[in-house]
């Protein structure tokens, strides 16, 4: 079943076109990354994606709703969270609060009752806070629950992140250069965690990726971006032996 | 209305719109460089009065020789409180600048309070900006006529200081990117403290053609002239020197039709600003001239 | 342990009460009026803070909803009678000409008008960011001052309001205060202050974990209006006088400047702060007041108070920009951690 489908989105800034007539399919429980040089516009795809721009032309499905044009809190709410690729903590809050705000997107209570602390609420802040150690728990952040976000070491960050996009119950999850900046046993960790949370929480992934190892590890297909056009896109072993990928993204990276 | 009076309020509204424009251009300038609103600003206008009044009141130098101290003052009054108020907080949070800009417009206001008393004095009338003359059936005041001429002056200037000097373009340069500017070798503290130095002169040249206009000169002058020109610099699209020009005169002559044609409005003379800025803002935050910038994630 | 500490907090409440209940009797009423306008600056300090400090928006325009708190509060509570002397070039419309309302309801009304006033104002200006959204404010602040001047017969225009009934006491300001600063720490740490804090760390973060900026935006600033909106009505019950000219721009700085030095996004802060600040506006006084000396008198300087003030606030905010508590606030373990380390070393906990 088809979860995201993205129809020729096109992004524009000014006389840049930073994404040119991207289609896009994604089906439920899929691994599929987007690759391409820097500046290809891979993260402007994903703001198409999650509201943060609104594409200049094309239009966006979720489950064959269209999201297009829809704030980022309503895609969120319908079921796409994300991290960044320049990690986006709130970081002067603590590790358990930065999972908890994102559990106030399927808030019942009002402010008032919020306020005052009135029945429902406390019930609802009990499950926010359970469900929050137990996330914490399981991407081991839970006997740091109380450090400032910004204080933990880089690679526990970027778990943090996932853990905060996970809490919103996303049924698609768009991470953005997970592994960027990480060792070789980091990275290899990280393919394991994207695979076993996908299995746990029923995931579906969308990921832009720069190590080779992780993309041809974990990806079901992939896409390939360069200066905003999909070059190419096909299983890991098509992608590896296409000859426009390998001038245009291996090429260039040989050079650098 | 008859078309004298009409022609009398038209020119009024020019003369009023230019000097909202010098004001807004200093607004702007310094919101293009710094992405600040100089809240000082309308601060550093009142003091240029002050310095002329002085001048001509207390140490009875020629009008001429004391407007151009008055405004070489007031430009190294607006370079210094950069250096000392907001240089040191470059790298901090944007609201911490802000205050410290809050800070700043008080502490001159009320500097100028305990060095020259709150209450108002009477800015001299120089004959030759007071004559007046006769077009037709219409009576016009000199000064009517010199302030749009010194504001068209002037801009012409300074168009061309920044188009065609190397200072004017590392402005430019440090507008766009202070980063970049530095990698290029450009001294980007120079820069900025240059850019304050003409904002700061132009609001000088503005204020003491003011107290020429309504020689009624108080320390919280400043107050109102500076909201306004502010806004008149959004409303033609914040960091356009052009769009500051073209905002300074939709205001002037707004305000002065506006009460001219509804006069049972007079008493929200004052709200007409805001109002436009509320507009603006909605409907076309970038302004006339302005150009949108999206913040990129 | 947590006991304990309840008990320290019973402790210190019945202290408080106590000065309270001395201060009433034995201070002269200079000294009741500035501690009624340290728990006022209390109320409009965190209710700035909640806005500025919490939520991380930049609203200049408290001024504007302090007026309207006071206005509504001042022409409720008033007496028929002082309302027919106040009113005198335009008379008072009619049914506000003959209502008298307990002050209680009537401040909350205020409140209330208030928060109504930020949700027109928000309306457009939330959708505004960072500095173009402090100088709308501003801007709003000043229509609603030029709005109050105007409307003669709702407000008797610039002349003002004079005898008002003085109502507002110690028990009414820090009953309030205490109020306001219970209903902040649970809004603060619910599962909404938590996203207000979220805004002011990252706003883009922020909307991308589900949360609706312009909603919770808007909340924080309605919220806030109200609890500017009692303050006002408070203030106005103390003096006995409102006036349009109370209400511009230098308001707004008192309660920014208490917010920054007492640490934006710090209810601890805003509360130490809202005593310092406004016990020194009054010991410092004598900057603008003649100085006798005995054999020779200085001649008071006008304006040198805010002078320092200004001065204050640019040191505070270059040097020490998390003002005295930063985002932190009090809590018996620290108070504890610090008497346990004063005996060996100078200094305190962190
Ligand atoms: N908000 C924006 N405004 C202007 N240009 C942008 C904006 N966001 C991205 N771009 C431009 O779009 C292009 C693609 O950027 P991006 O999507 O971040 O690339 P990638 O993630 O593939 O490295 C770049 O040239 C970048 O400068
Ligand atoms: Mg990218």
């Amino acid at each position: 079943m088809t979860l995201l489908k993205a129809n020729k989105i096109t992004m524009q800034f000014g006389g840049l076109t930073a994404v040119s007539d991207f289609d896009l399919e994604i089906k439920n429980g899929e691994i599929i990354a987007l690759i391409g040089p820097n500046g290809a516009g891979k993260t402007t795809a994903f703001n198409m994606i999650t509201g943060v721009y609104k594409p200049t032309k094309g239009s966006i499905y979720l489950n064959d709703s269209d999201i297009t044009g829809f704030r980022p809190d309503q895609i969120t709410k319908k079921g796409i969270a994300r991290t960044f690729q320049n990690i986006r903590l709130f970081k002067d809050l603590s590790v358990l609060d930065n999972v908890l705000i994102a559990n106030h997107l399927n808030i019942k209570s009002s402010i008032l009752e919020a306020a005052l602390k009135l029945p429902r609420y406390k019930r609802e802040e009990r499950k926010m806070y359970e469900k929050s150690m137990e996330l914490l728990k399981k991407v081991g952040l839970a006997d740091l629950r109380d450090e400032k976000s910004s204080s933990l070491p880089y690679g526990k960050q970027r778990r943090l992140e996932i853990a905060r996009a996970l809490a919103t119950e996303p049924k698609l999850l768009l991470l953005d250069e997970p592994a960027a900046g990480m060792n070789p046993k980091e990275t290899e960790d990280l393919t394991l965690f994207i695979k076993q949370i996908r299995d746990e929480f029923d995931l579906t992934i969308f990921m832009i990726e720069h190590h080779m190892q992780v993309v041809m590890g974990i990806s079901d297909r992939i896409y390939v971006f360069d200066y905003g056009v999909t070059i190419a896109q096909g299983t890991p072993y098509e992608i590896q032996n296409n000859q426009k990928v390998i001038e245009a993204y291996l090429g260039v990276s040989e050079d650098a | 209305m008859s078309l004298d009076i009409l022609l009398q309020h038209l020119a009024n509204g020019i003369s009023q719109g230019s000097l909202y424009a010098l004001i807004a251009i200093g607004y702007t300038m310094v919101y293009g460089i710094l992405r600040l609103i100089n809240f000082a600003h309308g601060e550093i206008f009142m003091m240029a009065t002050y310095f002329a009044f002085f001048g001509i009141a207390t140490f009875g130098m020629p009008w001429y020789v004391v407007f151009i101290l008055a405004i070489l003052l007031t430009g190294l009054l607006g370079m210094s409180a950069e250096r000392v108020a907001y240089r040191p907080l470059r790298d901090a949070p944007k609201i911490s600048i802000l205050i410290s800009a809050i800070g700043v417009s008080y502490l001159i206001q009320n500097l100028a309070i305990v060095l020259f008393s709150g209450r108002p004095k009477a800015f001299p009338q120089i004959e030759f900006f007071t004559r007046m003359f006769t077009v037709g059936n219409v009576r016009i005041q000199a000064l009517t006529i010199v302030i749009p001429i010194v504001t068209a002056v002037l801009l012409a200037v300074l168009i061309y200081l920044i188009n065609h000097t190397k200072n004017g373009i590392a402005m430019r340069a440090v507008a766009k990117d202070h980063e970049t500017a530095k990698l290029m070798g450009i001294d980007v503290n120079k820069t900025i403290a240059l850019t304050f130095g003409i904002g700061s002169m132009l609001a000088a040249v503005g204020g003491i053609m003011w107290g020429l206009k309504f020689p009624n000169i108080l320390p919280t002058m400043g107050i109102m002239p500076g909201l306004k020109c502010f806004i008149a610099a959004v409303l033609g699209g914040i960091g356009s020197i052009s769009g500051a020009v073209i905002g300074g005169f939709i205001l002037g002559l707004g305000e002065i039709l506006l009460v001219a044609f509804f006069q049972n409005l007079t008493g929200y003379r004052d709200a007409f600003a805001f109002v436009l800025l509320i507009l603006i803002l909605l409907f076309k935050p970038t302004g006339i001239m302005g150009e949108k910038i999206s913040e990129k994630v | 342990m947590k006991n304990k500490k309840n008990i320290y907090t019973l402790i210190s409440i019945a202290l408080v009460i106590l000065f309270l209940l001395l201060a009433n009797s034995f201070f002269d009423s200079y000294q009741i009026r500035i501690l009624n306008l340290c728990a006022i600056y209390v109320v409009l300090g965190l209710s700035m803070n909640l806005i500025n400090g919490f939520t991380g928006l930049f609203s200049l325009g408290h001024a504007g909803f302090m007026a309207v708190g006071a206005y509504t509060t001042a022409i409720l509570t008033m007496p028929i009678a002082a309302k027919e002397a106040n009113y005198f070039m335009t008379p008072l419309v009619s049914p506000l000409n003959n209502m008298v309302w307990p002050f209680l309801p009537a401040l909350i009304m205020g409140g209330l008008l208030s928060a109504v006033a930020a949700f027109i104002i928000g309306a457009p200006a939330l959708r505004l960011k960072g500095d173009y959204l402090a100088i709308a404010t501003l801007g709003f602040g000043e229509i609603i001052r030029i709005l109050i001047t105007n409307a003669q017969s709702l407000t008797n225009g610039a002349l003002g309001l004079k005898s008002i009934p003085n109502t507002t006491n110690i028990w009414w300001s820090f009953g309030i205060a205490a109020a306001t600063t219970v209903i902040m720490i649970l809004l603060i740490n619910s599962s909404y202050g938590r996203a207000f804090k979220a805004i002011r760390e990252d706003e883009i973060a922020a909307e991308n974990m589900g949360i609706n900026l312009f909603k919770h935006k808007m909340l924080a600033f309605v919220i806030g209006a109200f609890f500017a909106g009692i303050g006002g009505g408070l203030l106005g019950n103390l003096l006995g006088t409102v006036d349009p000219n109370m209400f511009k721009f230098t308001l707004t700085f008192n309660i920014l400047f208490v917010i920054v030095l007492g640490g934006m996004g710090s209810i601890t802060g805003t509360i130490i702060s809202a005593f310092i600040v406004t016990i020194s506006m009054e010991v410092l006084r004598f900057l603008d007041a003649p100085i006798n000396l005995g054999f020779i008198t200085i001649p008071g300087i006008t304006g040198m108070r805010m002078v320092v003030y200004s001065l204050l606030l640019i040191i505070v905010i270059i040097y020490f920009r998390q003002g005295l508590m930063g985002t932190r606030e009090f809590s018996w373990d620290s108070v504890i951690a610090l008497i346990k380390k004063a005996p060996f070393k100078k200094g305190g906990a962190k």
